[in-house]
């Protein structure tokens, strides 16, 4: 049976003239399916380097290296307790900052703005993002360290310096460098991305849900509050903690304004350090092989794991958020 | 009557307070977003502008007072981002046709394409290490391959996501009319598709190019930076922002000029890069 | 049920007196999608260098067995189809064919026009090339010929080079046919070819397909009673999987045999 039909079909069908086609097609599919392989490799090559990498730093200090606020090259112990509240503190400052400023940015470009004005400024806003995290950088420290060296926190300090708990939060001497500064620079850094994340929720929303709230007689401030906000709440909280993942990874600009000091402690305007700063500006000293460099991978390594893990949370948020409000555009 | 009436005036009252506060609110936001840009924009050019002469392009750096330029970091930034972008292009615009034509369903594309987004936003100081630990620790030296493919592992996602999403927007029509024809799976996808979604395809490398002229943090460790003028990729190599970083942290009044200069430099090449590749898109898409 | 016996004894009667060569024969045709049975035991066939109109409402499966005609359906997993389609003395649901090569063959026109983004000289081309190495000289000469064929050339001769995308949709559609011919083939499917243009570009094309039925055979489906009407040497009817009637088209429209075909055409429901 078989070879009854496969045999006429080569002979038969091939009409005088016409060369056999040539299949390039698994060969092609094998080049695609291979690049694709390739990207798995290279972030399970990413995963295995950092924690071999980092191996002699939790063998030396144990789960201890987590926990310990010690980071002292001299006496060669390590600790890894100080830079991730670092990172985290400012990832949350940044946060607080961000969110409220996105939120409102949002509003305008889908609600207020006049539609030509909507495009440009929304264009200028996902420039912001475009621009380089190193000029965020200088521009924070030529810039922004000063004016809150002389003004914001001498501000602060002067209102609520004498109010019990929010004094220790601003207390310290007005350096201008700090997780402030460094959580201000992240926010405006983040901003772009979630502002995009929700503008694109509101603006999936049907129409007719936003007409049929305007039709009842709602300020616009009650449609995005009552039915444009819980409608796309989880894109939103999606699109914050991607702002966060971001945040926390960010390095150049943080390495300019946080201050080098790899101290904990409850006032925002004292200088910290990050994972990602500690790691950019330690690494000079940190010859090959040295136990030091291995904490710094050992950091990179918890990094990693700790922005993974939000990167996850967020997709999965997205994604969900998207089945929900419909197709992102 | 008019026991009625004032609550429901008061009522209305507070509705159109909320509403205006969050109509300011809203407008301040954006106000300040815009101000923060524009203060960027505004002291990039103010303390930009008066460093750019001709000998920021035809000098390299020098010793602090001696009048150097940045012609090997411009060089070096070129080069890496080029060969970064010629390493990066291939790999992911095939792993996109791959996303897009082969596996759309698979659990492998799914985790192919999971993956991609993650370098897509993982930190690019940690790329930095991972090609020290592979790239320069093994060798002994810094190079600026090394760091060339230190941007290449960042560039590569941003490509994987534009041609998938680009792949996408080709309407299966045209697939189908290709297949109809009797042409290979493979010669619809190369000469059908990719030349359908070829402006898109380009969008995305160009935004990758834009992504890493940048980038600094995984260059620290990875092509260190020199101030010698230097073609050899094989070796240590400078970059814009590299040379910014170490004079933009410095104590000499020309250096610290210098590194706004070439601030400015930057900034404007991946903002010109941005607003061409965002106006095209809008453009195509009218 | 009984419907293949039916069918095959009127189409042969439909024919008459030489039995017609016949380009297509489809025997027993079942088609799945996934789990969903779109046509029922399906038997029919298309008589050498004529015109078949395949007619009825959206979903009857009228497009699905076009789509089965040059195995499209097997870009898509979880489409099967069992049962025989004979084409040239071999059965091109077996496993083993060249569909590439089947394809060629067999060409396929489609509802919206799908003109490549590339130049008019090249969407024709480019379905040439895939089959055959052509000196330059030779292929300026097939894709003048193709596109006089659907009487394009005075429209473009001018500008080949330019985009085809920038043509009007009745140029296009008129530039796939060409595209279609210009491999050779023996069948060409056509899926609904009209739908999307005005009147004056539907009336070029079907002008068209009764020039190139000398020498090709046409498989049209349409929602257009009154294209069938014109265009069609046969005429079946489809309805919700099954093949309910496949007659002339005289005799179809004039005094069908079945009480839904009689509905359909006279628009009782649609």
């Amino acid at each position: 049976m078989d070879v009854s039909t496969q045999q006429p079909v080569q002979s038969a069908v091939l009409k005088p003239g016409r060369p056999k086609t040539l299949t390039g097609d698994p060969f092609f599919r094998g080049l695609v399916l291979s690049a694709g392989v390739g990207v798995l490799l290279i972030l399970g090559a990413v995963i295995v380097v950092m924690v071999v990498g980092g191996m002699p730093a939790f063998g030396q200090f144990g789960p201890g290296f987590l926990i310990s606020k010690v980071w002292n090259p001299v006496t060669q112990h390590f600790g890894a307790a100080a830079p991730v509240f670092g990172t985290i503190a400012s990832s949350v400052l940044a946060l607080l900052i961000a969110v409220p400023l996105s939120f409102g940015t949002a509003f305008w470009l889908t609600t207020l703005a006049p539609p030509a004005a909507s495009s440009v400024i929304g264009m200028a806003v996902q420039l912001l993002a475009a621009v380089p995290s190193i000029i965020f950088g200088m521009w924070g420290f030529f810039v922004l360290v000063p004016l809150v060296a002389h003004y914001v926190q001498p501000a602060a300090k002067a209102l609520f310096g004498h109010v019990p708990v929010v004094s220790v939060l601003i207390s310290g001497p007005p350096f201008g460098t700090g997780l402030f500064t460094a959580a201000v620079i992240l926010a405006i850094m983040i901003m772009p991305s979630i502002t995009a994340v929700m503008r694109d929720v509101f603006a999936s929303i049907p129409s007719v849900l936003r007409e049929s709230a305007y039709g009842l007689g709602a300020t616009r401030w009650e449609v995005m509050r009552r039915v444009v906000l819980p409608w796309s709440r989880q894109g939103v909280v999606g699109g914050i903690v991607l702002g966060m993942g971001r945040a926390m990874g960010e390095t150049m600009a943080v390495t300019f304004v946080i201050g080098d000091s790899n101290h904990i402690g409850w006032s925002i305007f004292a200088p910290a350090n990050t994972i990602a700063s500690l790691i950019a500006l330690e690494f000079p000293e940190s010859p090959a092989g040295s136990l030091k460099l291995a904490s710094l991978m050992a950091l990179g390594a918890i990094l990693m794991a700790i922005s993974f893990v939000t990167l996850w949370c967020s997709r999965m948020l997205l994604a969900r958020g998207q089945n929900s409000t419909g197709k992102r555009s | 009557m008019t026991a009625r009436r004032t609550p429901d005036s008061f009522r209305a009252a507070r509705r159109r307070m909320a509403d205006r506060l969050a109509t300011l609110f809203s407008w301040c936001a954006t106000i300040l977003v815009v101000f923060v840009l524009g203060s960027i924009l505004w002291t990039l050019l103010e303390k930009g502008l008066p460093g750019l002469h001709l000998s920021i392009f035809t000098k390299s750096m020098k010793a602090p007072g001696q009048n150097g330029g940045l012609a090997n970091a411009i060089v070096g930034s070129l080069m890496q981002t080029g060969l970064a972008v010629l390493l990066g292009a291939p790999m992911g615009i095939f792993t996109g046709i791959y996303l897009a034509e082969y596996g759309s369903h698979s659990k492998l594309a799914d985790s192919v394409r999971f993956v991609s987004d993650m370098l897509l936003s993982a930190p690019s100081i940690l790329i930095g290490l991972f090609i020290y630990m592979i790239l320069v620790a093994p060798f002994g030296h810094f190079s600026g391959f090394a760091g060339a493919v230190a941007l290449a592992v960042l560039a590569m996602p941003i490509m994987v996501r534009t041609t998938e999403d680009m792949l996408r927007l080709v309407p299966l029509s045209m697939r189908e009319a290709g297949i109809a024809l009797g042409a290979p799976k493979w010669r619809v996808t190369c000469f059908i598709c990719i030349r359908a979604a070829r402006g898109g395809i380009m969008t995305g490398v160009l935004l990758a190019v834009a992504r890493v002229a940048g980038e600094t943090a995984p260059l620290l460790f990875t092509s260190l930076g020199n101030s010698e003028l230097s073609f050899n990729m094989g070796r240590e190599m400078s970059s814009l922002p590299l040379a910014i970083y170490q004079y933009a942290g410095s104590a000499y009044q020309d250096w610290v000029q210098q590194a706004w200069t070439g601030a400015l430099l930057v900034t404007f090449g991946v903002l010109i890069i941005n607003i061409v590749v965002r106006i095209g898109i809008r453009g195509g898409k009218a | 049920m009984s419907e293949h016996g039916v069918n095959s004894t009127l189409s042969e009667g439909a024919k008459t007196a030489t039995a017609p060569e016949l380009a297509l024969q489809v025997k027993n045709l079942d088609f799945y999608y996934g789990k969903t049975h779109a046509l029922h035991n399906i038997s029919l066939d298309f008589p050498l260098r004529s015109v078949t109109g395949m007619i009825g409402p959206s979903g009857c499966g009228k497009s699905t067995l076009l789509r089965v005609l040059n195995r499209m359906y097997d870009l898509y997993p979880g489409q099967k189809a069992t049962g025989e389609v004979i084409f040239d003395g071999q059965n091109i649901l077996a496993p083993g064919v060249d569909l590439n090569l089947l394809r060629s063959r067999i060409g396929m026109v489609f509802q919206k026009p799908t003109p490549f983004p590339m130049s008019i000289y090249d969407n024709i081309a480019f379905g040439i090339r895939l089959h055959e190495r052509v000196s330059s000289s030779e292929m300026d000469g097939r894709v003048e010929d193709a596109l006089r064929r659907v009487a394009l050339w005075s429209e473009v001769k001018d500008r080949l080079k330019s985009n085809a995308t920038a043509m009007s949709g009745g140029q296009q559609q008129r530039l796939c046919i060409a595209r279609t011919i210009a491999t050779h083939p023996e069948v060409i499917l056509l899926d609904e070819p009209t739908s999307a243009l005005d009147p004056v570009s539907t009336a070029r094309i079907e002008e068209l397909l009764d020039e190139l039925k000398a020498e090709f055979t046409i498989i049209m489906v349409t929602h257009n009673m009154q294209q069938a009407a014109r265009c069609a040497d046969q005429v079946a009817f489809f309805y919700l999987g099954d093949l309910v009637e496949i007659d002339n088209t005289d005799r179809m429209f004039t005094t069908p045999r079945e009480r839904r075909t009689q509905d359909y055409i006279t628009g009782r429901f649609g």
